[in-house]
């Protein structure tokens, strides 16, 4: 029979000085949890995980093997000898919470976490009927909006797992998001609880998430959390909360690529940190480098049409105002200046022609200051 | 001859222009024609996204369907760039209504997505269609002596669905490294955490903690250099890593340019000479 090598993390704070780890071996069968099981019935009983329904439904079995956060019942033991090539896999609890034994962590601190994004549904009386005898309704097309996250089991996974967590001890954690999203996309939930999840949010880290994808990535119930999070920032931006650096730093990706299909780094920390330093600095910085320095992007062909599309699609999303018009004008002015030449002639010119446009170069290290 | 279209986003123009010279230069020498796709966009970078998913889908759309139209597959390098690329893909592909309705508008430029190129990222373009045996033989200056740290970045390994290795222990960007003639650290504090290049503008501190975390680890394990495939995780190791109170002063490469020079092009024209923190290695 083949077998693999598990080392466990054991601890039991009342009794032991410090973790250790303790090797068993145990038959490549089965699931991990199969494996952890074969351990308490067969070498040690001592030892301590949560587990219960072996179907991937009450998502008490998540463990790190080798750093990677997997639900152990849904994690088959060959594909964990194939992954790491017959190596040793260590068993360690999740991250980022407090161990109680061995592979148990005290979920608390996570759950207190969501409690804060109001992860329930706040009925809106003129949609949801107030007398407990009338029916109050939901159409399939509107669970289709939040038909993943419902699945959500509370595994904790994605916490374990999370950028941002690690290092943002305040951030909520991507299940916690997500199931803020969740009500935020249901149609019988008040308006003024919306308002409050997004600012309770925003206070929970929402800008702080670094959309590492991890959460996705070990998620075993297909729920997106970073997708999510970028659908909260967007309801944040919407609903007015623009004063953050992120809804700055969105509100120049969305008007300087309508603008020139690109956005502009020269600008980026200006535009969202009000810093026109960095701009000199940098300039100053490629300059001495001997980097030709563009302060606008190069408009592309096919620029005019690839704003068609742009706004339509804004549009048929009732998003079109997101668009700021004279913020555009501005960048428009710039490159013909810059190019001299309206930007309809612009994209005309083939890439090669703006490029060595060397004229251009030196106007440029004048107008910025450089040498 | 391999011929495929390049994507450069925002890294590889403008003052980055460079960057696409020394790509070209270095894909020459295994047999690769790299061809700027010069009409596509910026993908969006992952933060169009917040503002609408289907305008994501539909730029992305009509980048791949520039790569369709000259009937080439595409190579993107930037890790952000293929995550974003490759998931509006997954969507265009199974998603038929979405298909349809962005073509109706990529039809006004005669453009269509049909999903006949490939996207590629550089690690999974370098393992099945050059092959490590190609880059082995084009080797000129082996990089005997170098404590090289491989650092994937997040977005070729996260989600499943779009990951270019096994994303829990991957081993392309190690065999390229290998084939180089370097000494590959893989195994070091940090190496899965994020580079936090995308918090730069959005949460200071955490990039900032994060560049602790990675570059404390691969200074610890007595490495002489990070590379990585990604030109943003590049960036954030050389010109974020400045804004640190203490930088660890780790020096870092793109992966291409310590490519580029391995295959004998110098420091100077493969890009190495012109980092903040500067590459002492010979
Ligand atoms: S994408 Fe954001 S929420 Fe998800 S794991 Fe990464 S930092 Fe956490
Ligand atoms: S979102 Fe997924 S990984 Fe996170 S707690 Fe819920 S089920 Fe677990
Ligand atoms: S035992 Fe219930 S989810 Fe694994």
């Amino acid at each position: 029979m083949e077998t693999a090598i598990l080392q466990v993390f054991r601890y039991d704070p009342e009794k032991d000085q410090a973790p250790y780890y303790k090797e068993y071996e145990v038959p490549v069968e089965g699931t991990l949890l199969n494996a952890l099981l074969y351990i308490k019935d067969n070498l040690d009983s001592t030892l301590t995980f949560r587990a219960f329904c072996r179907s991937e439904v009450c998502g008490s079995c998540s463990v790190k093997v080798n750093g990677k956060t997997k639900l152990a019942c849904k994690t088959p033991m060959k594909e964990l000898v194939e992954t790491w090539k017959g190596k040793p896999l260590r068993i360690e609890p999740l991250n980022h919470m407090k161990v109680i034994k061995d592979l148990v962590v005290d979920i608390d601190k996570p759950i207190e976490k969501m409690k804060t994004l109001i992860p329930w549904l706040v009925p809106d009386p003129r949609v949801v009927p107030t007398d407990p005898m009338h029916e109050s309704i939901i159409y399939p097309e509107e669970m289709e909006a939040y038909k993943d996250q419902i699945h959500c089991m509370l595994c904790f996974s994605c916490y374990s797992a999370c950028e941002a967590v690690a290092d943002n001890d305040r951030y909520r954690g991507p299940f916690a998001f997500s199931k803020a999203y969740r009500f935020q996309v249901d149609r019988r939930d008040i308006e003024t609880a919306k308002e409050k999840r997004i600012r309770y949010a925003i206070s929970g880290g929402l800008w702080s998430c670094v959309q590492c994808q991890k959460c996705i990535y070990v998620c075993p119930k297909g729920v997106k959390p970073a997708e999510d999070i970028q659908n909260l920032r967007g309801q944040a931006v919407k609903k007015g909360f623009t004063d953050k650096p992120g809804a700055r730093k969105l509100k120049h990706f969305v008007d300087w690529i309508y603008a020139t299909g690109q956005i502009n780094r020269l600008y980026l920390p200006e535009e969202v940190y009000g810093n026109k330093e960095a701009r000199e600095k940098l300039t100053k910085a490629y300059t001495e480098m001997g980097v030709e320095v563009w302060e606008v992007p190069k408009p592309t062909k096919g620029l005019m049409k690839f704003r068609d599309i742009y706004l339509e699609i804004l549009s048929k999303e009732d998003k079109a105002l997101d668009l700021d018009f004279s913020h555009v004008r501005k960048i428009d002015r710039m490159v013909s200046e810059i190019f001299k030449a309206d930007i309809c002639t612009i994209v005309d010119r083939t890439h090669e022609e703006g490029r060595s446009s060397k004229g251009l170069i030196s106007k440029l290290k004048g107008l910025l200051g450089g040498k | 001859m391999v011929k495929v279209g390049f994507y450069q986003g925002c890294c590889f123009q403008g003052q980055d222009a460079h960057m696409f010279e020394t790509m070209k230069e270095m894909f020459k020498r295994i047999d690769v024609d790299v061809v700027l796709l010069e009409e596509t966009t910026c993908c969006g970078g992952n933060t169009i996204d917040e503002e609408n998913r289907k305008l994501s889908y539909a730029i992305n759309a009509r980048n791949i369907a520039l790569a369709e139209r000259e009937g080439l597959d595409m190579l993107v390098s930037c890790n952000t760039c293929y995550m974003v690329i490759a998931k509006a893909k997954r969507a265009l592909d199974t998603d038929k209504k979405l298909r349809e309705e962005i073509n109706l508008l990529l039809k006004e430029e005669g453009l269509e997505y049909k999903g006949t190129s490939r996207i590629y990222h550089l690690l999974d373009f370098f393992r099945d269609v050059v092959g490590y045996e190609k880059i082995r033989n084009a080797v000129k200056r082996p990089l005997k002596g170098w404590k090289v740290a491989a650092y994937y970045g997040c977005h070729v390994l996260y989600p499943k669905e779009i990951a270019v290795d096994n994303s829990d222990n991957p081993s392309s960007l190690q065999e390229i490294l290998k084939a180089l003639g370097a000494e590959v650290i893989d195994d070091y504090e940090g190496n899965d955490a994020c580079c936090g290049y995308h918090s730069f503008f959005t949460d200071k501190s955490m990039t900032l903690k994060k560049l602790n975390r990675i570059l404390g680890g691969v200074k610890k394990v007595g490495a002489d250099i990070v590379a990585t495939p990604c030109p943003l995780c590049f960036k954030s190791f050389d010109i974020y890593q400045t804004n640190m109170e203490t930088p660890p002063h780790v020096p870092s490469s793109f992966l291409p340019e310590i490519m580029a020079y391995a295959f004998g092009i110098d420091k100077e024209k493969s890009g190495l000479a012109h980092h903040l923190i500067k590459v002492e290695k010979e």
